[in-house]
């Protein structure tokens, strides 16, 4: 039987059962928006049972991952709706781990390196904890992009990039915050029989980090709905004309960078309630790239791809690479002194991980740019399809080139842009 | 009259580097008029259009809007004073729908605070229903058939449709005064034909007072009640078409660039 033979089985199969029919409608019809969401909710929430009796660790890997579909999800409104590149994203992870931390912790650090205690969130205190990390991640969003949101592209991504460097480094030498040695923050309270203190026991967090993440994704998708949503992807694709359309462009820029950095927080007072011990040199590049990649990976802008992103790396991170280094490792050819691939056992395959992220990065940029699950509009700005859909390439090609320069000129009074533009246009 | 100006422009200059664009333009532009700036390549219409509202800042000069200065503004302050444009090179959004772009022009129509717009709150509900019933409305204004393609990207719409669209969008914000750069560029004549019928059913059906650049005299001398012609960024001439056909400086402006070129 041949290959297009089995494929047309297959696609006659799929579209067989699609058409079965529950209750008078078709299974399609189950499986699209709200009602595919409710049906993936209930899948989560048996999730746990199953993934234990597969291996337990599954649970813990489970909570990892949903702490970095929170940050995905997040860092997507900045950089896949509003198009603002922000490589500095893990500063406000940190600030919302650190939030946690100094809230449970009961004491800071002063200058002469003396534990001086403070008023602690205790009891069930703890989750007005969650909200204020979420509220000081947004504010130090909005603090960040005031002064910057003026910047475009590589000038914005630069200055993000460097605050994501000074707020761990902030964490670590102003006295306060223990320095290097991080602090531990406490799990959240037992709330009547349920305890998140028991190592054995992970479901408790299991379920609060689902909840948060449904939480998160419910607000991202008012929100790309939303005049709002509206108005971040009319800037992303024409500044401008969205701001001669009425739109306020610093406003609607603080808005993105300020829900993004607050579901930012989200993302890491969980973060800190589920580790419990936090530094400074946790919280590095590399996360705020982890997290860019994800959403790339997945499909910028788009919801279920930012999801699936952030799922694959993190499983690929938390769980895939250790088993893999201990399957190669375990390997006869490889294990004994005198086995003939002796040397891999000096390989970490977890240190492997960014060759791994980069190795994804090229083959989807080769092979699927628009991302796993696209959303519709990249997709089509990746093909270009704006640019040339009249036909006439060439005048879409001007159209753009000309807007380009008109921005250029439009945006601040820098001299030779302006009178660029002033010689093109009339 | 005075009390009928709505826009008026008083020595307004913009200067980019070395380059005077814009020197010193003053005129007054009446409620209900249609009122076109012609002039040459280069003479710096789009600019007046830009330092109206407010891509450019000027560099001297003021800028009264029913009597109350709008230099310096931002361009969505601009909007909401009432003045809105269309652009020379048409800028939709065009991975966005038509629909969509034209929510896109009530943006300041619909609530925009965040608990509202977050959890759908009743107030926001219902100014995104109007908002949307408005669209269409405004759609059908350029007939059926772009009400018809209200949910295809406006990337994948005909050239004329696309000015349309445009201008759909700039309605949506209830603008007292519509600036049109160059509205007819690259229409054949039957689509120009269109297109100046449907200017005026916008002064008369809106109510509006439009400010009009125009390269073709068929536009400008037909629907235009008044005409400043500016050259190398001053205004030159000012008049009903009428005067400015005849006008001496106006004549040697454009047949002394031409004269030159060749």
């Amino acid at each position: 039987m041949s290959a297009t033979n089995i494929r047309a089985q297959l696609s006659d199969s799929i579209s067989a059962v699609l058409s079965n029919k529950i209750a008078g409608r078709e299974l399609r019809w189950y499986l699209s928006g709200w009602r595919l969401g409710i049906i993936l909710l209930v899948v989560c929430i048996i999730l746990p049972f199953v993934l234990d009796g597969i291996d337990p660790s599954l649970v813990t890997t489970s909570i990892a991952i949903g702490t970095y579909i929170i940050l995905a999800l997040g860092l997507n409104i900045v950089v896949g709706y509003a198009g603002l590149l922000d490589l500095g994203y893990v500063a406000f992870f940190v600030i919302g781990s650190y939030t946690v931390a100094v809230g449970t912790y009961g004491f800071l650090q002063n200058a002469q390196g003396k534990s001086i205690p403070i008023p602690s969130f205790s009891g069930q205190l703890f989750w007005l904890l969650i909200p204020l990390a979420a509220l000081l991640a947004c504010l130090f969003g909005i603090l960040l992009g005031a002064p910057t949101l003026r910047l475009r592209g590589d000038y914005l991504a630069i200055v993000t990039l460097g605050f994501g460097e000074i707020v761990p480094i902030v964490f670590q030498n102003v006295p306060w915050f223990f320095g290097q040695f991080g602090m531990s923050a406490s799990p959240p309270p037992d709330v009547g029989p349920i305890t998140f203190s028991d190592p054995l026991n992970q479901y408790p967090f299991y379920y609060l980090t689902l909840a948060l993440v449904v939480l998160v994704i419910l607000g991202v998708t008012s929100l790309r709905g939303s005049s709002i949503g509206r108005a971040w992807i009319a800037i992303r694709e024409d500044e401008t004309a969205a701001s001669v359309a009425g739109v306020n462009l610093v406003r609607t820029k603080l808005m993105a960078f300020g829900l993004g950095a607050l579901v930012g927080g989200i993302g890491g007072a969980l973060n800190a309630a589920f580790v419990s011990s936090i530094a400074p040199s946790d919280f590095n590049f590399n996360i705020s790239i982890t997290i860019l990649i994800m959403i790339v990976l997945g499909g910028l802008g788009s919801i279920p791809g930012v999801i699936v992103g952030a799922i694959v790396l993190r499983f690929v991170d938390v769980y895939l690479l250790g088993k893999i280094n201990d399957a190669v490792h375990g390997l006869p050819l490889v294990s004994g002194s005198g086995a003939p691939l002796h040397f891999l056992n000096n390989v970490d395959f977890n240190t492997a991980k960014f060759l791994i992220y980069g190795l994804i990065l090229m083959f989807m940029i080769l092979l699927r740019p628009q991302g796993l699950i696209p959303d519709v509009r990249r997709k089509r700005e990746l093909q270009g399809i704006g640019a040339s859909a009249e036909g006439a390439s060439a005048v879409g090609l001007l159209e753009r080139e000309e807007a380009g320069e008109d921005e250029a000129g439009g945006e601040t009074t820098t001299v030779g842009a302006g009178s660029d533009a002033q010689g093109r246009e009339d | 009259m005075p009390e009928n100006v709505l826009l008026r422009l008083r020595d307004v200059k913009k200067v980019f580097g070395g380059l005077t664009a814009v020197d010193g333009i003053t005129f007054d532009v009446n409620q209900g008029e249609i009122y076109s700036v012609i002039g040459p390549n280069g003479a710096g219409k789009t600019t007046v259009f830009n330092l109206i509202t407010g891509i450019y800042k000027p560099d001297g000069g003021e800028m009264l809007f029913e009597g109350q200065s709008i230099s310096g503004l931002s361009p969505d302050r601009v909007l909401r004073r009432g003045i809105t444009r269309t652009f020379q090179n048409i800028r939709l959004f065009n991975n966005m729908t038509v629909l969509e772009n034209v929510l896109v022009g009530q943006h300041s129509k619909i609530p925009g605070n965040l608990p509202s717009v977050l959890l759908h709150l009743p107030n926001y509900q219902r100014a995104e229903r109007r908002a949307e019933e408005r669209a269409v409305e405004l759609l059908s204004f350029f007939g059926p058939s772009l009400v018809a393609r209200k949910d295809d990207y406006a990337a994948n719409l005909s050239y004329a449709e696309r000015r349309r669209v445009e201008i759909a969008r700039a309605l949506g914000s209830e603008p007292k005064l519509l600036l049109l750069d160059e509205p007819t560029a690259g229409m054949n004549d039957a689509e120009t034909g269109e297109a100046i019928n449907y200017i005026q059913r916008l002064r008369s059906e809106f109510g509006l007072t439009i400010l009009l650049i125009e390269h073709k005299l068929q536009v400008t001398m037909g629907i235009s009640d008044r005409i400043a012609v500016l050259d190398y960024g001053r205004k030159i001439a000012e008049g009903v078409p009428a005067e400015i056909q005849r006008n001496e400086q106006v004549i040697e402006a454009y047949l002394g660039r031409k004269a030159a070129v060749e």
